[in-house]
This record gives structure tokens, C-alpha cells and sequence, in this order.
């Protein structure tokens, strides 16, 4: 039996999933390793090597728990769900009074033993998701009903979202609309959705307001700036100026792997403006292909969902895919001047330690839920 | 509905309504920003980081007369730390040797254990990170290697983390010598000597070099390959007429003279009679820490000269063909009175004279004597006028045009003018070197003329300008004017300024050596004169001449402003300096040698001959033909032998066998070194001249012993 074969017969689930994620993985090695080299001048005393290997460890590592997780049922993640958001709430709370502090804010806690840095809010994404796709398809015969459907699922939303948000605002509100579009293919009474929208809205500006009244306490400032920044200036701020000037540099092909020259001046250019150095380096094509990526992903999972016979199978799949997009488009929309700088990294391609391991795992249950589905097609629902 | 097709529709509701409508206006975007804006974008990241960097051309350097430098560029070094660079392994490993070689070689300000301390906290203590540490400023390049090879900084920039900057600086190798002419260009000051008149040459053309910032905060910038740039063209040299042993020796006699008498200022400069060039410019003045060439005093002071000035007064008389030498001429004893303001002669001498003949007053520097001429010659109707103008004959009113910034121009008052303040006074104090303005360079441009015959020779400091030793422009002499005077009024002048020194106020400065000619002066400073009395500020010596009186061959003058102690007459403070500088130059110039070889050629006689001198053929017969002396044979061999024989000398061969101990008798002690270590010999060596004995006999077999050999 040849690898290929051997490989073949052991990946199993959606290949074209699989080989989504192979794309974005080999896109985020070439990526990260050119676009590092400010970070390695200033830290590793040159060593840029350093960053690769650290990257291809992550990633390497990320594809593994892939597909253990692909390994394992679906429906294990359906029974450890409320597990795992019983583990998730106590640690984000620590995390926001114990947490390092990294760049003015507690998103990390320091993982014993191993020098790692990890962001809880990345593992309470996960719970909060199956958790929420779990109660979404236990409650589809009164999924319409306030008190006992509608109640029940919103609940550990808030509070998760309510514990992320003082610290990183950005990742707080990109959960709440992937739970609020969740309930929204979960059936859930629109008119409570348009509610919880306005009530969104209401308290991310209060929230806004009371970071200006009280900036000492609330850390929002950043986030007034860029959007003002968003709103009075046509051209962008300088972040978001330089990612264009990347952009444009690219052209059509790119100037070639490794050839950035913008990498030098964007701040962060292996995070929240990796897309832009994308651009520069594979040009217009290399940043459609991403694009693509993300949505055939997202037809690969509707499809999925026309075959899936359990309903927590699909609306996992459907959520994990839906956090995947959002997060992977704000931070596109980000470089592209769409919308105000939100601060968050493009999902499996910026360099990242735990954030790569925790989108590896969401792809882990996607391939899981389509491998089951692929082996048992006419058991329908 | 049924439940799964509900679903299946939000799902592509999600997907057509928001996900690929979001997705197309991603992929409309960037094409927008990556093409269509395109090159907007693109230009203003041009802007940003691509920068035509100057590239700064290598600097000529400035040369003295025998091409020796006086100033070059030379790239120094900024040494700096960063000691985050290291990794913690190299850095623990290496931290107490580098800091033990630090504070060892480079600082010893520091304790090892101290500068480890400190390296350690700006490491490692968040609030003390300094990752710009300097390590040494302005290494030479050998401190440079040598700082590179302590331990972690052996491991290159990037893992032991020594930051090196370099830069250009200008060095003097002669340090203070003519310095205020050598000069410098300096950002923010106005540009100096030498350097700052030669600029545009020694400067060279700055290269232009496209080049793209790849580092904002650490401004580092990597060249761009492509055609637009332009290598910089380096400085050409700029030779210039300094004697550096002339400038040295004035240098010293000056800063002696200015010491012992603790003036404020004192100059002194060496011109070449036949050509104008300057040997030798010193300037030296009184600076907080010590002596230091503060101001171009030479150039750029125009001061009243006194005493010197009665040479113009002397020669516009014999000019105007009024008087004689040995006309006399009443000097009053010494003080006399021009419409009721006083004159009185400095030198107490006077006071026992009446009736002197002219060549005696103007010696002995009698204000009164030669005042009392130019009034009884000049003082009636339009003759101030016609002594103005003989001054202008000597071209005493003009800049000489030195190339240099900063010469001052003189002042000499037109006759009877209302702005000039003319008064009856003027011209008798005129004649005696006050109400008129002369630097110290154009008086002796002056007195130089006198010593070349009347042609007036414009003071130059560059003789040519060169690129790698190839001369690419000449700056030839040149004639100010054909003739301040005639021959005769000429030799007159140059027959009193010799006159001063064998009798007059030098005498005292006389020497057997040689012979020279001069004039003194003593000028009053800060002086307050109203009839009678007289308040005087403090005194200015010179003293202004050139050597030999004969054949003059330099002119000098010396002028020390202010002297506080130990006198003040131009005789007792700038003459002895003058005379230093005149002593050295002729002792040591080849000028002041007679050629022997020059003399009638010497009957030839056995005894008088070199008989026996041993030594290498070639050596001995450039100076047999040096000596111009005739002489036979043609040695084959290294070493050769002379003889007299009766009137002629013989030039024969001294062969040494192999292996054998050589002779050596009548050898210098070179050339029986290498005879006898070439021939595998031990040398010792007793006394000095000649070898007149050794201790192993010629003949003998060499085995490599040792030789002792006696010379007398």
C-alpha cells in the first residue's frame, strides 16, 4: 500500500475540507515565515528559523488533533458540551483577574510546565459553540417557545460573551452574531434574534460610552479610535494604509514568496494584516484563493448539512463554520478597509500557538460530523 | 415545513445573503485597492520607504609641501550593545568574560562585577531594557577588531548582538600644526583655512544611491539594485605650500615667545621670497586651558603696526629721491611736538641725540626723526597727497587675495579726507605706523617684495590639487606687481634693514652664521593721547625681516600682541623668535650649505686620499661620483676595496670565498654585518667606526661561531 493510499484510507470525512485546510495551512507557513522577519529582529535576535519551526510545530500539531478529532464521533462533543462550558466559565473568569498581562490586556493564562501562553477565549469559542448547537438541537420540537427554548440557549451566551468582552472586546461580539446566525438557522423566533441584535447594539454603544466616561476601568479606547479613525479618514490610518499599500504592491501575481517589503512597516503583519502581506507576495490571486477557501468551506459544510441525519451534527458543523467565516472576514474586511481595524487573526493562517490548535480542532469536529455523515448517507432524520 | 429543509434554507440564507455577498465585495475590493487604485498605493509606498540615500564621497586630504598629511579622513566607530540580541545560553555563558574584557580594555572605569551587573538589569529588568548600550565611541579600526573578538561579540552582530556605526572624521596627524590653516568644515560654523577655501574640491561629489528602509526605528536601509544610482567621486588632495619641519619649527619658536612673555596673541609666518609661498603660518592665542591656534591672526587681524611701517615711510622718500642716507636730521632728543600732541621716540637712546644722519634715526627707529622727514618732505601743500600715493605704489592698501576666508583689508587713510578723519596729525603718526590698519601677511608681502627686487609676490597656500598622487592643476606664483620700486631705492632700504641689525635696534639679535635684515616695531595698543600725556594700553612687538640678507631666500615676520612680562620692545619679545625660526631653517635647509663639490677641485695628493675603505662597490661609487672625484676599476664583487695610488684612487675587488671567514677590516659596521651573517658568523660588536680587528683570522672555516669584532 503506498502512503498516498495509506493516507487516503485514513483521512476520511469531506476530502474537500480536507484539502481546504491543507491550502490554508501551506499558505500560513509561507506567510508567517516572511512576514516574521521584523518580529524575529526584535526578538529572537534574528532568528527568523525560529519562527518557522515554532509555526510548522503548531501546525503540524493543529493537523494531528485534526484528525483525532476526525477520529472520534461527533457525539462525543455532544455529551462533553456541557462539560467543557462548566471547565470554559471558571477559566475565563480566572483569566480576567489572574491572566498575563500581554500587550494591556488579560486574554492569556500561562499553561504550567510548558512556557506556553494560551488564550482561553479561544477553548470557551469551542464549548460555547457545541454548547449552544447541543440546546439548539434539543429544543427544535419548541425552539419558537421564550421561556424554555429561547431562555435556556441565551443564557450561557451572555455570560461567556459577558466574561470575554472586558478583555477583548473584538472576539466577544464576533461570538455573539455567530450564536445570534446559529439561532438563526436553528429556528429560533426571529423576532427574539432582532431583539437580542438591538439589545446587542444598545449595549456594545453603551459599553463604548462608559469606556469614554471611564477609560481608566473599561479598556475601549483603541476600539473608539479605530472606528473614528474608520469613519473621518478615507484614507485609513496608518495600519490600514500601509496594508493597502501591500495590496496594491502585489498586483495581480505578487511579487513572490518571501519578496514583501511592507511586512517592515505594517504593525503585525503575521496577525490582523496577514492578508495584505498575502496580497503582496501572491497578489490578487493568492488573497482570492483564501477568499474561496473559507467559502467553498462553507458550501462543503451546507453540504454537508443535506446529508447529515442528526440535527447537533449540522448545527455544530454549521456554527464552527460560521465562527470560522465571520472571524476569518472581519479580519479580510480589516485590511481591506471594510470596516474599523477589529484586531483578530485570519483562522488557521496567521501565526498563532493555541488560536491554531483551537481552529484545528473546530475543522477536527466539521470532519467528524462529515465522516459520519458519509458513512451512514440514507440514515435521514 | 419541514424541519430540515427550514434549516437547509436559513443555511443558504446565511450563505447567499450574507457570506457570498460579503466574499464578493472582499474579492471587488482588493481589486479595487490592488489595481485599480493600484498605483496611487504603490506610489505612495515609494514615497515611504524608497529614498535616493546620499552616499558620502571619501574626502581629499589636505598635503604639505613634501606630501606629508595634514589632514585626512579616517572612519571611526560607534560601538554599541544590545544585549537582548543574545540568546540566555550565549549570554550567561559569555557575560563575565565579556564584562572582565570590557572593563579591562575599554573602561576601566567599571568593575568587572559592576558592568555585569549593569549588562544583566538592561537585559533583563523590564524598566532598565536598554538595548542601545554604547561600548566604545569613536574606535579606531583596530579597536574596532579587537572589541569584535571579545567574547559574545565574536558571535556577529546577530547572536552576540555589537552594533558597529561607522562614521568618517577628519584627523590632523600633525595636530595643532597650522592648524587654524588647515582649517575645518564644520555643520553650523563657518567654514575655516584650507578646508573651507578648497571645499568644493576636497569634498568630492556625493553618490546617489536608491535605497528602501527595511527598518523604520533602527533606520537601516538596503541598497536597491539599479541603474540610477551614482557611485560618489572622491575629494581630490589639495597640496599645499606648509613646510611641515618650517611650520613645526615656527610653531614652537612662537609658542616660546608668546610663554615667556605671556602675551595674548602672537603669529608668526615664513613666506618663500622668489615664489610667495607660505612654509610656515603659526598663530597662537591665549585660550582658557592653554595655547591653541584660536583665530588665523596672520589673516585675519588688521592692527596698527608701528615701527615696520617706517620702512614704506623710508622707501616713499628714496622714491621721491628727496633725501640721502647720510643726510642728518634733527631728532630733538627724542621728543618733539606736532601741533601740541606729543611724540615721543621709545627707545631712551634718543635722549642723548640731537643731529643724526638719517640712516642712524630710521636704524635706531626714531619716531621723531622719521616723522619730522615725511612732515618736512610732505607737510606743505598737496604732499600728503603724493605720499598716499607712494604707499599705494607698494600696494599697501590693498587685500592681497589670499585664498583663505577672512582676510581683513587694510586701511590707509586718503589724503585730507573728511570721512577718513585727516588732521594734521595724521601724517607724521602715519609715518611711524599708527592711523592705518596692515595685517601681519601684508606687511611682510611687503618687506618680501623688497627682498625679491621689487616684485611684489602674491602669499599662496595650494600648489596644486591632485587625485592619487597625479597632478590634474598647477596654481603657478603669482606677480602682485612687476615693481614696487626702483633698484635703487631698493638696494638703499635693503641697505638700512640690514643697518638694523648690525647696528640699529636688532643689533642685540646679531649672529656670525648668517646674515639678515629686518625691521623692528613696537606699536602702542589701546593708547589715549591728548598733548602731553599719554596712556597706553599695552604693546604690540614684531618684528619683520628675511634671511640671508643677501640672497634672501625666506621672509618672516613676527608679531606679539600684548606681552605682559619680560619686556616689550619688537627687539626683546618677537625679534629672539625670529631669530629661532631663522636659525633652525638655516641650520637645517640644504640652502645654507655650501655644495662642497662647488669648489675648485683639490690637488689630488696619496695622503689626503681614503686608502683602505672597505665597503659594498655600489655604495662607494655614488659617492666617489657625488664627491665628483675620478677614480679606476670596475668591481665585479658585493664589497670592493679603494686605494690611493700616488694622485688617483683604485676601486678593486673584495672577493669572499665560501665557507670561509671573510676580512672585514676597514668595513663600516653594515656592511661587515652582512658579510659576516651572511657568511653564517655570530656578530658581536665592541666600539663604533670602522672594524679594525676580528677575532677569527680571515681564511678560517666557518662553522657558525661567534665573531667579535672591534671598530675605532
Amino acid at each position: 500500500m503506498s502512503v498516498l493510499a495509506r493516507v487516503n484510507a485514513e483521512l476520511r470525512g469531506d476530502r474537500a475540507i480536507w484539502a481546504v485546510l491543507a491550502i490554508l495551512a501551506v499558505f500560513s507557513l509561507l506567510v508567517v515565515y516572511s512576514s516574521t522577519g521584523t518580529l524575529a529582529y526584535a526578538k529572537g535576535g534574528g532568528h527568523t528559523e525560529a519562527f518557522l519551526i515554532r509555526q510548522t510545530i503548531f501546525i503540524v500539531g493543529g493537523l494531528l488533533i485534526t484528525y483525532l478529532c476526525h477520529s472520534t464521533n461527533y457525539m462525543f462533543f455532544h455529551r462533553a458540551a456541557p462539560y467543557l462550558l462548566l471547565f470554559a466559565v471558571p477559566l475565563l473568569f480566572y483569566t480576567l483577574f489572574f491572566g498575563a498581562d500581554i500587550n494591556d490586556a488579560k486574554r492569556w493564562i500561562k499553561v504550567p510546565f510548558t512556557g506556553l501562553t494560551f488564550q482561553t477565549s479561544d477553548f470557551a469559542k469551542i464549548a460555547l459553540i457545541t454548547f449552544v448547537a447541543r440546546s439548539i438541537s434539543a429544543k427544535q420540537d419548541y425552539i419558537k417557545d421564550w421561556k424554555s427554548a429561547f431562555l435556556p440557549i441565551l443564557v450561557p451566551v451572555l455570560i461567556v460573551c459577558g466574561l470575554i468582552a472586558p478583555a477583548d472586546l473584538s472576539t466577544a461580539v464576533l461570538l455573539f452574531a455567530t450564536s445570534l446566525m446559529m439561532m438563526f438557522v436553528g429556528r429560533v423566533e426571529i423576532r427574539y434574534i432582532l431583539l437580542l441584535v438591538l439589545l446587542g447594539i444598545v449595549l456594545f454603544g453603551g459599553l463604548l460610552m462608559l469606556a469614554d466616561a471611564f477609560p481608566e476601568v473599561i479598556r475601549a479606547s483603541t476600539w473608539t479610535n479605530r472606528i473614528r479613525e474608520f469613519v473621518l479618514d478615507a484614507d485609513g490610518g496608518f495600519q490600514v494604509q500601509q496594508a493597502k499599500i501591500a495590496i496594491a504592491n502585489g498586483e495581480l501575481i505578487g511579487e513572490g514568496p518571501g519578496n514583501s517589503i511592507q511586512r517592515n512597516f505594517l504593525p503585525s503583519p503575521y496577525a490582523d494584516f496577514i492578508y495584505a502581506i498575502l496580497c503582496e507576495e501572491y497578489g490578487l490571486l493568492g488573497g482570492i484563493t483564501v477568499i474561496s477557501m473559507y467559502i467553498i468551506l462553507f458550501f462543503r459544510i451546507t453540504r454537508l448539512v443535506t446529508k447529515s441525519s442528526k440535527a447537533f451534527g449540522a448545527m455544530v458543523a454549521v456554527g464552527l463554520g460560521i465562527m470560522l467565516l465571520t472571524q476569518a472576514f472581519i479580519n479580510i474586511a480589516t485590511a481591506l478597509h471594510l470596516i474599523p481595524v477589529a484586531g483578530v487573526p485570519l483562522p488557521m493562517v496567521s501565526r498563532g500557538g493555541t488560536a491554531t490548535l483551537f481552529t484545528c480542532v473546530a475543522f477536527g469536529i466539521i470532519l467528524s460530523v462529515s465522516r459520519y455523515v458519509e458513512q451512514n448517507p440514507a440514515n435521514e432524520a | 415545513m419541514d424541519i430540515k429543509n427550514e434549516v437547509l434554507y436559513r443555511i443558504y440564507g446565511l450563505l447567499f445573503g450574507i457570506f457570498l455577498p460579503a466574499a464578493l465585495v472582499m474579492v471587488y475590493r482588493t481589486v479595487q485597492i490592488g489595481l485599480v487604485e493600484g498605483p496611487r498605493w504603490r506610489q505612495m509606498g515609494q514615497d515611504n520607504y524608497v529614498s535616493n540615500r546620499e552616499i558620502e564621497a571619501d574626502r581629499g586630504n589636505i598635503l604639505a609641501m613634501d606630501g606629508s598629511v595634514l589632514a585626512t579622513s579616517i572612519p571611526y566607530f560607534d560601538l554599541y550593545f544590545d544585549p537582548v540580541t543574545a540568546s540566555k545560553e550565549a549570554f550567561e555563558e559569555n557575560i563575565d568574560s565579556l564584562s572582565y574584557c570590557l572593563s579591562r580594555y575599554v573602561d576601566r572605569t567599571y568593575t568587572p562585577g559592576g558592568l555585569k551587573e549593569f549588562l544583566i538589569k538592561s537585559r533583563t529588568d523590564s524598566n532598565n531594557i536598554n538595548r542601545h548600550i554604547l561600548i566604545k565611541r569613536g574606535a579606531t579600526f583596530e579597536e574596532k577588531l579587537k572589541i569584535q573578538s571579545f567574547p559574545l561579540f565574536n558571535k556577529g552582530r546577530f547572536r552576540g548582538g555589537l552594533i558597529v556605526e561607522q562614521r568618517n572624521e577628519r584627523r590632523r596627524p600633525f595636530g595643532i600644526l597650522g592648524q587654524r590653516t588647515v582649517g575645518y568644515v564644520r555643520e553650523g560654523a563657518k567654514p575655516v583655512g584650507i578646508e573651507g577655501a578648497m571645499d568644493s574640491i576636497l569634498r568630492g561629489k556625493p553618490g546617489i544611491q536608491p535605497s528602501i528602509k527595511v527598518d523604520k526605528k533602527n533606520n537601516i536601509w538596503l541598497p536597491l539594485e539599479n541603474l540610477t544610482s551614482i557611485d560618489p567621486e572622491s575629494g581630490l588632495d589639495v597640496q599645499t605650500t606648509l613646510d611641515v619641519n618650517l611650520q613645526d619649527i615656527a610653531e614652537n619658536a612662537l609658542l616660546k615667545g608668546v610663554n615667556a612673555h605671556d602675551a595674548e596673541w602672537g603669529t608668526a609666518v615664513v613666506m618663500d621670497v622668489k615664489t610667495g609661498a607660505i612654509r610656515a603660518i603659526a598663530n597662537l592665542g591665549r585660550g582658557e586651558t592653554g595655547w591653541w591656534e584660536n583665530f588665523n591672526y596672520a589673516i585675519g587681524a588688521s592692527v596698527e603696526p608701528g615701527s615696520t611701517f617706517k620702512t614704506a615711510s623710508m622707501l616713499a622718500l628714496l622714491e621721491d629721491g628727496v633725501i640721502n642716507l647720510d643726510d642728518s636730521i634733527n631728532i630733538d632728543h627724542g621728543r618733539t611736538k606736532f601741533f601740541e600732541q606729543l611724540m615721543v621716540d621709545s627707545s631712551p637712546e634718543s635722549q642723548g641725540l640731537d643731529t643724526i644722519d638719517i640712516a642712524r634715526a630710521f636704524t635706531m627707529s626714531s619716531n621723531v626723526g622719521i616723522a619730522k622727514l615725511i612732515r618736512k618732505y610732505y607737510g606743505e601743500g598737496q604732499g600728503a597727497d603724493r605720499f598716499i600715493r607712494r604707499l599705494k605704489q607698494f600696494n599697501l592698501h590693498l587685500p592681497l587675495g589670499v585664498e583663505m576666508e577672512g582676510e581683513a583689508n587694510p586701511y590707509i587713510k586718503e589724503a585730507f579726507s573728511q570721512a577718513d578723519v585727516w588732521s594734521g596729525t595724521t601724517l607724521p603718526w602715519m609715518s611711524i605706523g599708527y592711523e592705518l590698519k596692515i595685517t601681519p601677511l601684508q606687511m611682510l608681502a611687503f618687506y618680501n617684495a623688497i627682498a625679491n627686487n621689487g616684485i611684489m609676490m602674491k602669499p599662496y597656500f595650494i600648489t596644486n590639487v591632485q587625485r592619487y598622487g597625479e597632478v590634474l592643476e598647477e596654481m603657478p606664483p603669482t606677480v602682485i606687481k612687476q615693481r614696487i620700486a626702483s633698484d635703487r631705492s631698493l638696494s638703499r632700504i635693503r641697505q638700512l634693514l640690514e643697518g638694523v641689525v648690525d647696528e640699529g635696534t636688532a643689533r642685540k639679535l646679531k649672529t656670525d652664521q648668517y646674515s639678515f635684515a629686518g625691521k623692528t616695531g613696537t606699536a602702542q595698543t589701546n593708547y589715549k593721547r591728548s598733548g602731553a600725556s599719554i596712556r597706553i594700553g599695552g604693546y604690540r612687538a614684531s618684528f619683520v625681516g628675511y634671511f640671508p640678507a643677501q640672497a634672501p631666500r625666506y621672509s618672516c615676520i613676527v608679531v606679539i600682541h600684548k606681552p605682559r612680562k619680560a619686556g616689550f620692545y619688537g627687539a626683546d619679545v618677537a625679534g629672539p623668535v625670529f631669530r629661532e625660526i631663522a636659525d633652525k631653517v638655516m641650520a637645517s635647509s640644504a640652502v645654507a650649505q655650501s655644495p662642497i663639490n662647488e669648489k675648485e677641485r683639490p690637488i689630488l695628493q696619496a695622503n689626503l686620499l681614503p686608502g683602505m675603505d672597505v665597503g659594498a662597490a655600489n655604495d662607494l661609487r655614488d659617492v666617489m661620483k657625488y664627491l665628483d672625484l675620478p677614480f679606476y676599476g670596475r668591481p665585479e664583487s658585493e664589497m670592493a676595496v679603494i686605494r690611493s695610488h700616488a694622485d688617483s684612487i683604485l676601486f678593486q675587488e673584495r672577493r669572499t670565498a665560501e665557507k670561509v671567514v671573510p676580512n672585514v677590516r676597514g668595513m663600516t659596521l653594515r656592511d661587515a654585518l652582512y658579510t659576516l651573517e651572511n657568511a653564517g658568523l655570530k656578530v658581536r660588536i665592541n666600539g663604533v667606526g670602522k672594524v679594525i680587528g676580528q677575532s677569527i683570522r680571515p681564511g678560517n672555516k666557518t662553522r657558525g661561531q661567534s665573531i667579535l669584532i672591534t671598530l675605532r
